[in-house]
This record gives C-alpha cells, sequence and structure tokens, in this order.
C-alpha cells in the first residue's frame, strides 16, 4: 500500500472535504424524521396548521441543506476519484514505459492493458463509492447504536451478540471473495489476450480459414471468464442476505426478550418499538458497509495487481551516478591515445547472454569485438544465431549475463540509458509503426524534426518518393501496425526514423529483406555518403549485403566464427564460405552460364 | 433513507436489502462507451435509439427469460413476505399491551416463530435472487461477448486495417463489462422497485383519494429531472466510453511497440500522448459523474416536497374533520414508501444509461458490414487443378488511389509464378486479390475458368496455402501452431512437415521440443524461425495452390539452400506464386512477372527476360556480385 500513500497525501484533504460534506448530509438525513415527527405528532394531530408550516418549512430547508451539501460532495468527490484515477493510470503508465524489457517480459503484454484500464477502474469506483456513504453508514450505525444502548441497556445485550456475528460475516465474505475477484481479472486478463492475439493474426486466421479455432479457444476463455464471475457474484449472493437475516433474528430476540420485560414490568413497550427502529437503522447501515466492503475486495484484488507493478524494480537501474556522455567524451579525449575523431566506438568484452539469467541456456557465447566510428561492422550468420540478441544489447535493452559492452571505452552500464540511446538509431527487423500520419511516425526519430529534416531522411531511405504519391503525402494516416504500407514501404520509414535522428551509432537488423536490391543499394549508398562517421552495425543475409562492410562477423549457435573482411573470410571461414557458396557463386554460376 | 423514528410497522425490518441498491452512481465510471471515435462518422454526438437498444438487449435474454420469469416470481413473493414484517412486529406489540401490563405470550410466541420463518424465507429468497441473478446477468455478456468475437470473424480485413486494435478490445472488455453491470443492478431493481411502486401506490388509494393526489405532485418533478439528468448524462457516457476506447487503443498500441519507444527514447512524447487522452478522459468523466449524481439530492429534495405537500394538505382535511389524524399519519409514511421506489427507478434509469451507452457500442459493431457474401449460387472448390487467370485486374484500397491498373497474367496448372518488381509495386496487393483479402474493383480472377467470386470463400480460402511476409504465431504450442491449417495431421505428418521446412532440428533443441510454448507472437524465436514455422505450416496444410509472399526473407540462405529441395517439392503439381527479392528463388520459377508501378512491365521466363536485357535484366545485375 506503500505505492498508495502518494495519493492519500495529495488527496487526503479533499477527501476529507467531501467526508465533512457527506456528515452534513447525514445529519439532515438523521435530523428528517424528527422533524416530521413533529409535524405529525404536534402539528396533524392537534390539528395546528401554523406548527405544520412552520415545522414543515424546516424541514424544506433541512432537506436543502442537505441537498446542497449532498450536491458539493458529489462535485468534490466526482472530480477526487476521477482525478485519483486517472492520475494512478498516468503514473502506471509511466511506470511502465520506464521498465527494462526484461520486466516487461515477465507481463503478459495484454495483461498490462488490463491493468491500466480495467483494474484502474476498479479501484477508482471504490475511492468513489466510499466518499459517497463512507461516513455515512458508519454514521448511521453508531449513531443508532448508542440511541439504542441509551435507550435499552438489557435489549442492547442482543446487539453486542449480533453486531459481532455480522463483522464475522463481513471479514469472512472478504476472505472468500479476494482469491475470487482476483481470479476473475486473471481471467479477463486472458480474454483479453486471445482477443489481442486474433486482432493481429486475423490475416493468418483467414488466410488458413480458421475461424471454428479462434472461436472455440474465445468460447473456452469466455466460459471461464463466465464462471468465474459467477462464483465472485454468487459469494455475495450468500452473504448479503446473511447479514440481514442475522439482523432480523436480533429483532426477533429483541422483541422476545422485550415481552419478557414488558412483562415484568422493567421495560415499556414504547421503547421495544423505537428499539426495533434503531435495529432497523443499524441493520441498513451495514448492508450498506457489506456493499462497501464488496467494492473493497474487487478494488484490492486490482489494488494488487497494480502495485505489483509499481513495485517492479527496475532492475536496469544506472550503476552509482551514470556518467554523462558529454563529460565521458571529454574524458575519452583526453586519455585516449587513439586518434577517434567520432564518438561511438562499441567494443565487447567477452560478452555472454541468457535470456534467463545467469542458469538460463546461453543466447550469446564470450562474444568479443570492436568497431571504430566510420565503420561499418555486418554481422551474418544463420537463423536463430542470436544476431538480434546481440545488438538488442547496445542500447541497452537488456544487460549482459557476462563481460561487458563498451561504448568508447565507458561501460555501458555506467551511462545514462537515455543519452546513450539518444546516440543509436535503430531499425528493428520487423517493422512497428504507429496510427497516425507519416510525418508523426517519422518524428518518432527526432521530436523537433522539421519538415525539410523529415524529408531529408525519408529521401536517404529511398522513402521519399513513394510518400510524396501518397494521397495526402506525409500527412497519410498509417492504419494500425502499418497495415496500408507494403513491407518495403515500412522497412523505409522505419529506416527513415531512424536516421532522423542523426545517430552516432547506426544498427540495421535485416531491415532491407523486403527492399529490392537496387532500393536496397540506393539507401547504403545515402546513408554511406551521409553517414562518414557513423558506427554502423549491420546484421544482413546477403553477401551482397555484407561485403563492403569494414569488418564481418560470422554467427552460429551463439558464437562468432569467423570475423574480418570478405576476402579473408572467404579464405578462412567455413560458415561463410559455405553462406557464399548458397547465394552468390550459385548466382553467378548460372548468370555465367546464362 | 430508514427514518429512526417513524413508525417500525411501516417502516419494515427486512426490506433494506433492496433499498440499499449501489450508491448513486457508484456504477462504473470506467465502463462501455459511446459511438466509436474509430468508426466511420466520427464521434456522434446524439444519443441513439434509447428504447431500440434496450430492445435489443432484451433479444439477448432470450434462453434466459425463464430464469428472470422465476427470479421475478422470487421478488414477489418476498415483496410480500416483507409486507409482513411490519404487520407481525405490529401484532407481537399489541399482544404486550394486551390488559393489566400482562403480556401475552402464547400469541407472541406464534408470531415471533411466523415472523423467524419470514425472516428466514425472506433471506433464503434474497438468496435465490443473487445466486441466480448472478448467473443470469453473466450469461447474457458471456453470450454478448461470444457474438461480439464471432461477428469479428466476419468482418473484411479493411475493418481492422482501419481500427485500434485496442479500441475494439475495449468493447470486448470495458463496454460489455457495463452493460453487466448495469443488468445485474438494474434488472432485480426494476421489478422490486415498479412492485414497491405498485403497492404503496394502493394503498394510499385506499388510504385516501385525494391525499394521494397531493403526493403525485412529485411524480412529474421526478420525472422532469430524471429526464434533465439523462439527457446529459447518456451523451456524457457515451463520449466517456468512447475516450476510454481511445484510450485503450493507445495503451495497447504503446505497449505492443515497447521495442520502438524505448529505442527511439520516446517514452516522453508517448507519456504526454497518453496524459492528453487520459485527461480528456478524466474531463468527460468527472462530468459525467457530477450530473449523475446530482439526481439523487435532488430527489430527496423533492420527496420533502411531496412529504410537506401531503402534510399540509392533511393538514388542512384533519381540520376540517374531513379525515383521521391516525390516516394522516400512516398516509405519511406510505407516501415515503411511495417517493423511494421512484427515486431507485430515476437512479436506476440513471444506470441504465450507461448499460445502454455500452451496448450501443457493441451493437455498433455488431451491425457492420460483413464481408460480401457468397453469392446465391456460389459453389465448393474442391480439389482445384489450379489454373489462375487474372483478366484486367484493377484495385485501389481507396477509390481515388489505384494500385493495380489492370493486370492480366494466365498461370497453369502446377506451374509456379514469380512476382518481382521494386517495393509497393503492387506485388502483395496481387496476392490479396488472389486470395480474397479483398475483392478487385475491376476486372476479374479465374481459377479453374470460373470467377473467384462464384466460389464459396471458405472452399476458396481452404484450397490456398500462404506463408506471409508478416509471419504471424499464435500462442499455444509449437505443434499446435503447425496444425493450424490442418487441426487434424498426426504428430508424424507434423513432424514430416517440420524437417521439409526445415525446422525440426531447431525445434528439437527447444526445451520442450514440439510441445514448448511459444510465447506472445513467437517472441522467443527469432524472425527467422518463425518463418520456417510458418512454412511447414503451410506445408502441413496441403493447398493446391501455394503463395509465398516473401516467406523466405529472414532465414540465412544455407538453410534456404537446405529447404530448397523441400520447397520446389512442395511446389511441385502445386500452382505457386512466389514474391521474393532473391534471385535463388526467383529464377527457377516458370514465369516471371514484373511488375511496376500498377502494372506487368515484362513477363517471362529467367531466360527469356534476361535475354531482353530489360528491368528484370537490370535487377538481376544489381544482385550478382
Amino acid at each position: 500500500m506503500r505505492h498508495m500513500m502518494k495519493y492519500v497525501k495529495k488527496y487526503g484533504l479533499l477527501f476529507i472535504v467531501s467526508v465533512l460534506l457527506v456528515s452534513i448530509e447525514a445529519l439532515g438525513d438523521l435530523l428528517q424524521p424528527t422533524m416530521m415527527s413533529h409535524i405529525v405528532d404536534e402539528g396533524v394531530a392537534n390539528k395546528q396548521m401554523d406548527t405544520v408550516l412552520r415545522f414543515g418549512g424546516w424541514m424544506l430547508l433541512i432537506t436543502l441543506g442537505g441537498a446542497l451539501a449532498a450536491s458539493g460532495r458529489n462535485i468534490v468527490s466526482s472530480i477526487v476519484s476521477q482525478r485519483f484515477g486517472a492520475e494512478l493510470r498516468q503514473d502506471l503508465f509511466e511506470k511502465i514505459q520506464g521498465l527494462s524489457f526484461e520486466s516487461v517480459d515477465r507481463y503478459d503484454r495484454a495483461s498490462l492493458v488490463t491493468r491500466l484500464t480495467n483494474d484502474v477502474t476498479q479501484v477508482q469506483n471504490f475511492v468513489n463509492g466510499m466518499m459517497r456513504i463512507f461516513v455515512k453508514a458508519p454514521m448511521l450505525c453508531i449513531g443508532g447504536f448508542v440511541m439504542a444502548f441509551r435507550l435499552n441497556p438489557y435489549l442492547s445485550i442482543v446487539l453486542m451478540i449480533v453486531i459481532p456475528i455480522v463483522g464475522l460475516m463481513i471479514v469472512l465474505n472478504m476472505k472468500v471473495g479476494l482469491p475470487l475477484f482476483l481470479k476473475v481479472q486473471n481471467a479477463l486478463d486472458r480474454l483479453n489476450g486471445v482477443m489481442r492475439e486474433y486482432l493481429s493474426g486475423v490475416r493468418v486466421v483467414k488466410a488458413f480459414n480458421r475461424f471454428d479455432l479462434e472461436v472455440g479457444k474465445f468460447n473456452g476463455i469466455n466460459k471461464q471468464y463466465e464462471s468465474r464471475a459467477i462464483s465472485a457474484q454468487r459469494v455475495m449472493a450468500v452473504f448479503s442476505p446473511g447479514v440481514t437475516l442475522t439482523m432480523n433474528i436480533g429483532i426477533v430476540a429483541v422483541i422476545w426478550l422485550g415481552g419478557i420485560r414488558v412483562n415484568s414490568g422493567h421495560t415499556q413497550v414504547g421503547h421495544i418499538i423505537a428499539f426495533v427502529n434503531y435495529m432497523t437503522q443499524i441493520l441498513f447501515s451495514l448492508t450498506t458497509m457489506t456493499m462497501i466492503f464488496n467494492m473493497f475486495v474487487r478494488a484490492k484484488a486490482s489494488t494488487g495487481r497494480i502495485v505489483e507493478v509499481l513495485a517492479e524494480v527496475n532492475t536496469m537501474e544506472n550503476h552509482s551516478t551514470p556518467m554523462p556522455m558529454q563529460s565521458m567524451q571529454s574524458m575519452q579525449s583526453m586519455q585516449s591515445m587513439q586518434s577517434m575523431q567520432g564518438k561511438g566506438a562499441i567494443e565487447f568484452d567477452n560478452v555472454s547472454f541468457s535470456y534467463e539469467g545467469p542458469d538460463g541456456e546461453p543466447v550469446l557465447k564470450s562474444i568479443s569485438f570492436t568497431c571504430q566510428p566510420g565503420e561499418t561492422l555486418a554481422i551474418i550468420g544463420s537463423t536463430g544465431s542470436g544476431k538480434s540478441t546481440l545488438v538488442n544489447l547496445i542500447p541497452r535493452f537488456y544487460d549482459v549475463t557476462e563481460g561487458s559492452v563498451k561504448i568508447n571505452g565507458v561501460n555501458i552500464r555506467d551511462l545514462d540509458t537515455h543519452e546513450l540511446r539518444e546516440k543509436i538509431g535503430i531499425v528493428p527487423q520487423k517493422s512497428i509503426l504507429f496510427t497516425g500520419p507519416v510525418i508523426d511516425n517519422l518524428r518518432i526519430g527526432k521530436q523537433d524534426a522539421s519538415v525539410d529534416e523529415v524529408v531529408e531522411a525519408a529521401k536517404m531511405a529511398s522513402a521519399h518518393s513513394f510518400i510524396s504519391e501518397l494521397p495526402e503525402q506525409y500527412n497519410t494516416l498509417i492504419g494500425q501496425g502499418g497495415v496500408n504500407f507494403s513491407g518495403g514501404q515500412k522497412q523505409r520509414i522505419s529506416i527513415a526514423r531512424a536516421l532522423i535522428r542523426k545517430p552516432e551509432i547506426l544498427i540495421l537488423d535485416d531491415c532491407t529483406s523486403a527492399l529490392d536490391s537496387a532500393t536496397e543499394a540506393s539507401i547504403k549508398r545515402a546513408i554511406n555518403e551521409y553517414a562518414k562517421d557513423v558506427t554502423c552495425l549491420l546484421i544482413a543475409q546477403r553477401i551482397s549485403s555484407v561485403k563492403d562492410a569494414n569488418t564481418i562477423l560470422v554467427m552460429d549457435d551463439g558464437e562468432i566464427v569467423g570475423m574480418g573482411s570478405h576476402d579473408s573470410l572467404l579464405q578462412t571461414c567455413h560458415v561463410y564460405q559455405e553462406i557464399y557458396r548458397s547465394q552468390i557463386g550459385k548466382e553467378v554460376d548460372n548468370h555465367a552460364s546464362a | 433513507m430508514p427514518q429512526p423514528n417513524s413508525n417500525p410497522a411501516v417502516n419494515g425490518g427486512g426490506a433494506p436489502s433492496q433499498e440499499v441498491n449501489v450508491p448513486p452512481m457508484a456504477g462504473r465510471p470506467g465502463g462501455p462507451g459511446g459511438p466509436g471515435f474509430g468508426g466511420r462518422g466520427g464521434p456522434k454526438q446524439k444519443p441513439k435509439n434509447f428504447k431500440g437498444t434496450l430492445f435489443r438487449l432484451w433479444g439477448y435474454l432470450s434462453g434466459e427469460r425463464k430464469q428472470l420469469g422465476i427470479v421475478f416470481g422470487f421478488i414477489l413473493i418476498d415483496s410480500a413476505i416483507m409486507l409482513l414484517g411490519p404487520y407481525l412486529i405490529g401484532v407481537a406489540v399489541n399482544a404486550m399491551v394486551g390488559g393489566d401490563n400482562t403480556v401475552d405470550f402464547k400469541l407472541l410466541h406464534i408470531v415471533l416463530i411466523a415472523l423467524a420463518a419470514a425472516y428466514v424465507a425472506d433471506a433464503s429468497l434474497s438468496f435465490l435472487q443473487g445466486w441466480m441473478m448472478a448467473g443470469i446477468s453473466q450469461r447474457i455478456v458471456s453470450r454478448l461477448r461470444r457474438t461480439l468475437f464471432q461477428k469479428l470473424q466476419r468482418l473484411p480485413l479493411v475493418y481492422f486495417d482501419t481500427r485500434r486494435h485496442g479500441e475494439l478490445m475495449s468493447r470486448l472488455s470495458n463496454d460489455i463489462d457495463n452493460v453487466s453491470t448495469s443488468v445485474s443492478q438494474t434488472a432485480a431493481q426494476l421489478m422490486s422497485g415498479s412492485i414497491a411502486l405498485l403497492g404503496s401506490l394502493i394503498m394510499m388509494l385506499v388510504l385516501s383519494p385525494l391525499l394521494t393526489l397531493a403526493s403525485l405532485i412529485t411524480v412529474p418533478l421526478v420525472f422532469l429531472l430524471a429526464k434533465t439528468i439523462t439527457k446529459r448524462t447518456s451523451a456524457l457516457f457515451k463520449n466517456q466510453q468512447a475516450q476510454l476506447g481511445r484510450l485503450n487503443g493507445q495503451i495497447e498500441e504503446t505497449i505492443t511497440g515497447f521495442q520502438v519507444v524505448k529505442a527511439f527514447n520516446y517514452e516522453e512524447p508517448s507519456i504526454a500522448d497518453f496524459r492528453k487522452d487520459n485527461d480528456e478522459l478524466c474531463k468527460v468523466s468527472t462530468k459525467a459523474q457530477i450530473w449523475s449524481g446530482f439526481m439523487m439530492p435532488l430527489l430527496s429534495v423533492i420527496s420533502n416536497i411531496g412529504f410537506a405537500a401531503v402534510a399540509i394538505v392533511g393538514g388542512v382535511m384533519a381540520v376540517k374533520g374531513m379525515i383521521t389524524v391516525g390516516v394522516i399519519a400512516s398516509f405519511l409514511s406510505y407516501s415515503r414508501q411511495f417517493v423511494r421506489p421512484m427515486m431507485d427507478l430515476a437512479n436506476t434509469y440513471n444506470v441504465l444509461q450507461s448499460g445502454i451507452a455500452g451496448a450501443e457500442r457493441v451493437f455498433e459493431v455488431l451491425d457492420e458490414n460483413e464481408e460480401v457474401e457468397d453469392r446465391p449460387h456460389a459453389i465448393e472448390l474442391t480439389n482445384p487443378k489450379g489454373e489462375v487467370v487474372f483478366e484486367n485486374v484493377q484495385f485501389g484500397y481507396r477509390s481515388d488511389v489505384q494500385i493495380l491498373k489492370g493486370i492480366s497474367f494466365k498461370a497453369e496448372a502446377g506451374s509456379s509464378t514469380a512476382l518481382v518488381g521494386p517495393t509497393g509495386a503492387g506485388k502483395t496487393t496481387v496476392i490479396n486479390m488472389l486470395s480474397r483479402f479483398y475483392d478487385v474493383t475491376g476486372g476479374r480472377i479465374l481459377i479453374d475458368g470460373s470467377d473467384i467470386r462464384d466460389y464459396t470463400r471458405d472452399s476458396l480460402r481452404r484450397s490456398f496455402g500462404i506463408v506471409l511476409q508478416d509471419t504471424y504465431l499464435f500462442s499455444g504450442t509449437v505443434k499446435e501452431n503447425l496444425k493450424y491449417g490442418n487441426p487434424n495431421a498426426t504428430d508424424e505428418e507434423v513432424r514430416r512437415a517440420a524437417r521439409t521446412a526445415g525446422a525440426d532440428g531447431f525445434i528439437r533443441r527447444l526445451p520442450q521440443q514440439y510441445d514448448t510454448p511459444l510465447t506472445e507472437n513467437g517472441g522467443n524465436l527469432s524472425q527467422g524461425q518463425r518463418q520456417l514455422l510458418a512454412i511447414a505450416r503451410a506445408i502441413l496444410a496441403e493447398p493446391s495452390i501455394l503463395i509465398l509472399d516473401e516467406a523466405t526473407s529472414s532465414i540465412d540462405t544455407r538453410t534456404e539452400l537446405r529447404i530448397q529441395a523441400a520447397m520446389l517439392q512442395m511446389m511441385e503439381g502445386r500452382t505457386s506464386f512466389i514474391i521474393a527479392h532473391r534471385l535463388s528463388t526467383i529464377q527457377n520459377a516458370d514465369t516471371i512477372l514484373v511488375i511496376d508501378k500498377g502494372t506487368i512491365a515484362e513477363q517471362g521466363s529467367h531466360h527469356e527476360l534476361m535475354e531482353k536485357e530489360g528491368i528484370y535484366y537490370g535487377m538481376h545485375r544489381n544482385l550478382t556480385v
């Protein structure tokens, strides 16, 4: 609950204001019956019209006061609860944005979505409900109890037995209800997950005509959600009448005991009537309170899920105080003996990595290499050999399990992650675009980019020509996931997005696979020309894409099996030779024979 | 709310369980939504047909109507029993004041046993009500969700391509959830409220028709109030739901694109965007809350006005001797009982508004145009030979931008056709036409001599095996994913297909081999491995026509070489279409179509095109070192 304290502090005062207003409202409610009894007992009974009018006036006035308080409370509570909810959601969103990949990977993405939406709403509802009835119910309950006790201590024994039983029931209700509501929320996650998956894979579903399977999957989980929601709701169906029954039996007991007392002359009949009346009032407030508790149970389940994320410790905290890039550079230039005009020298020093931590299956094994500014390092290797994993370590998406990654000789763990990433332009293998205009997507790379800069980057990525032919050029809307663009177009937008920020380190993760070779060649020319002192890491499948690189790294099963220039690798590296033969050799042969 | 000093005989012991409705609008501000922002035509300000939507919702109650009837019966009996409560207490009290201060214990005991029995009956009935209502309401929304999801299966691709997924998800979860809440909250309340209203009205009429008239002054006031408030809230609720959907869309997308956000340090702008929508939601829902929250306090003012009216008119009548004081006292109690259910009903109406807003958003999806129905006499395409003819096919995703400008070619049964050309030339669009993801806007496509629109869509797609540029794997085990296109395949067949696709090797290295669960979208596999799985998936489906859209782009060439033989074998006897950039994949094709700017620029075999020294020749030179 530590994470919730912030909001308590922030909204505590307004919360109290609203609670005070509820108290006035409750007071009005308590006074009304008195006024009413005056009207009936004094006015109507004695046929005094002026008394009727006077107390009637008072009553309306009190009602009006109460209504004003209630309206004020309504405004305050609405504002507080909605602002609180919005803020909680905002904080959660920011928290998630700040998490490392390792932390986020622990959650199902659909579950994060549910937590941000549904769970926040549940908590918000509780806060809202609390401000509306929180004080009122206990006030009426305690008020009723005190009045009853003063009226007849003897009969109050019944209350002293009944109320603890009711309390026990409420506690039990929470105990039973909480795990059930947690289960409901988990089922909701899964429901969202299936839906999400269907939406993302709709092309495959349609291509394979597997609607029956998808519907079946959905129905299964829908059924599960249904049955869980039903059980959770049914717990309430048991306890709520239980509380009412207990109190009602108490009323029966009061009348019975009262009868005995009346018989022995200890108690007057009028007292019994009044006592029963108070009990009704207590019953009413208790039922209200059960309801609050039910909401509380639901909110507690959701709070737990929210706090779980909020409490995620960022596994990628910077070591000690991160060094700003600038000072690092000056330091570097002072101590550096190499003539390094650029800024993005990359060094992998005996790096091993596993997604599951030190004991997991290693994806990278003892990788060491360096790449100087102005150089291009190409990585080639078979499917699943760890190429993408390797480049993902550079922007610190994941931390190495062993060894270190250094930029300009400084361990990236000692750098400010934000600044580190600022220097890197990455084009992921899978082009991820966001809904919105093309220009906004390009500006993700550099938020304050001018139109000229955008166009320049697009030109370099050979994207300008097709964008210009779009109906609304740079303002054309990209649909969900970029569906309205071809694979090659998405890749080019994605490349332009990385280039626009003029990075010091450019990472191209097999991002030209959907481009024809002419386009690829022209992009490469443009990059080479503009990026003279950029450190460039390039993952590719084609020998033709990598052969001009300064260094080529050949990877196989997480290890470096060859490193050097195209020519030297052709001589020495068996795997490289195989790759070469698998494409160029054959094509050249065919061409020659053609 | 309960009046401590009023006559217990009237105020009753047991009813509170029904009076305690949810606090005014504790409902769920988060709930469902308004007209889709994602929908065409933008946000609709005006609430649509309240009654129509309600009526339609009622349609989803079929099957539950019997159960609802039973619940209704329970409520009826329960209300009757609860009328007994105050009466019995009255009798009990009378038993105590018999004569000479002695209590008639015999009578008292009988009455108390009857009272206890009534309370037990009440508790059992409320329990049964709650128990059944939980089932009913959940089943209704479960059915609604199912219907919605099934509808999604029938919507054309263009629907998904133009909408944010999170927004659609919001409809399935938030909006339907809202329907559920309001159904479970309001159904019982509407019934018990109506009964209580009717009961007190009858009692009042019996006591004094004239005073009844005086207390009816509240009725128009309540209606006016309810109308004024709900007019605002219904629009606000809808707006709120739409905004919530929008926010959901944003959340979904940012979480999906987490990597890009991180890579580009885009957290801050993304947070700022979120803040904008989040604040907007906050603003709208605060308004909705405030307006709906005014209902209760104002109703209590009205209620007291009614009370004062009765007191004054009653007083006058009593002064004139037209009525006894006792009658006024009872009447006042009943008039309280009359107003409360009216308040409940008005409040219920308020809650209902938000449920209706949710239902409308759901129905909006249900009303979307589905994929064009199969033509009336559509035939099943079974075991096609696979001859494919494009006749002057034209298409544009938007009416003003033509992507394909008259494509004509013929692919013989069993032949292979490669599509090459610069990116964005329309290669994938050709495939989209053939598989009927989209329908042509001009010309026609023939398979085995008949227009593909004359086949049933199901049978048409069943004859295709498609490996897409964007491989998509589902969560589930490797095996389940491979069997996606052919659920009846045996384990042996699965392994054979995987071997053919060159996927067997790495699958065996996975922790649980073929039973290894894949995380969302196959995140624990490399892009290339996923493509191998997608190929194996297509192989297993044994289609007549094979479509490979950049199927091997992320596979390294060595592996590709290894699976090439298998690919050729798979293409053997099947009409196949290949989009690729690698020449090795293309040059063995029987026909190569060079597509440029939506038309076929060149056409012929590898050798023919090389001799021609045209576009293809140029591309080829570019690739060879």
